[in-house]
């Protein structure tokens, strides 16, 4: 799946109970360039100099790709935990493909829970480079219409 | 090699508005919270809040730091809970709380001592 991160509104509205477990969005191409390696090597914004894609990437992949698939985080929403396993470098300047779906769905303690994984891979020969996962407090529950 | 606790190196990252309007620019997350003054204002937050993965920053320039690498080895896992939020102008240090072997535990903690990210990682370097 081609396209960009511009392409896609700036907020979800996506409800809860419209949420499907395990449908798969993507995998949508990014390009991680120098550029933006370099950016997220130090401190954000400040160019650095890196050869591989430094580990605050792939929380902004995720982003990118979450965006993609429906809009972003809903407004109202809330990041409660993230995970990120590492499996092989990536070297700067090349295309990833990263897929994503609903894993989980789950009202806890009367507040409901979304996680949402993700699947990064070298675009090129599909060798696996970062898993992960967010949970996330959505702001409607079961029931719920969508956010205004 | 093994790591020392003594060595985990100090790093704080400042909040600034800069580093939030990159982050967004990087990520596509244009999030009024994060970027429109009036709109977060009128929020529960009361002004505006950096991205999570911000306040989560300072742990992967220590860690990266700490291991001598651009990226972090294959087999590494990263657990993250976010505990409270970041705004323009905190300062976020990474300390290490504990290392047994390749598992770690550590806390992004602004100046006021409040643990903004709890870090629970695995971090091989065999």
């Amino acid at each position: 799946m081609t396209g960009s991160t511009d392409d896609a509104p700036a907020l979800s509205n996506v409800a809860y109970d419209d949420l499907v477990v395990d449908e798969r969005f993507g995998p949508f191409e990014e390009d991680v360039t120098a550029d933006l390696a370099g950016r997220l090597a130090g401190p954000i914004g400040v160019a650095t100099g890196v050869s591989t894609a430094p580990p605050a990437v792939f929380p902004v992949l995720f982003l990118r790709a979450l965006r993609r698939a429906m809009g972003g985080i809903p407004s109202g929403s809330i990041l409660a935990r993230q995970e990120l396993e590492f499996h092989a470098p990536l070297a700067v300047d090349r295309t990833v493909a990263i897929t994503t779906w609903v894993g989980a769905k789950e009202v806890r303690r009367e507040r409901p829970f979304v996680t949402i994984e993700f699947d990064i891979r070298d675009a090129a020969d599909d060798t696996q480079i970062v898993t992960g996962r967010k949970i996330i407090v959505w702001p409607t529950g079961p029931g719920e219409g969508s956010p205004a | 090699m093994s790591l020392s606790q003594e060595d985990f190196p100090t790093v704080t990252d400042t909040v600034t508005q800069d580093a939030i309007d990159a982050y967004a620019e990087l990520s596509g997350d244009h999030n009024p919270l994060h970027v429109d003054p009036e709109a977060a204002a009128a929020s529960e937050f009361g002004g505006i809040i950096a991205h999570g993965p911000i306040a989560l920053h300072s742990f992967f320039r220590a860690a990266t730091e700490w291991l001598g690498v651009e990226a972090l080895p294959p087999g590494s896992s990263v657990r993250v809970t976010y505990r409270a939020p970041t705004r323009p102008g905190d300062a976020v240090a990474c300390e290490l709380g504990s290392l047994d072997g390749d598992a770690v535990e550590a806390a992004c903690v602004k100046q006021d001592g409040t643990t903004v990210v709890s870090v629970r990682a695995v971090l091989p370097t065999a």
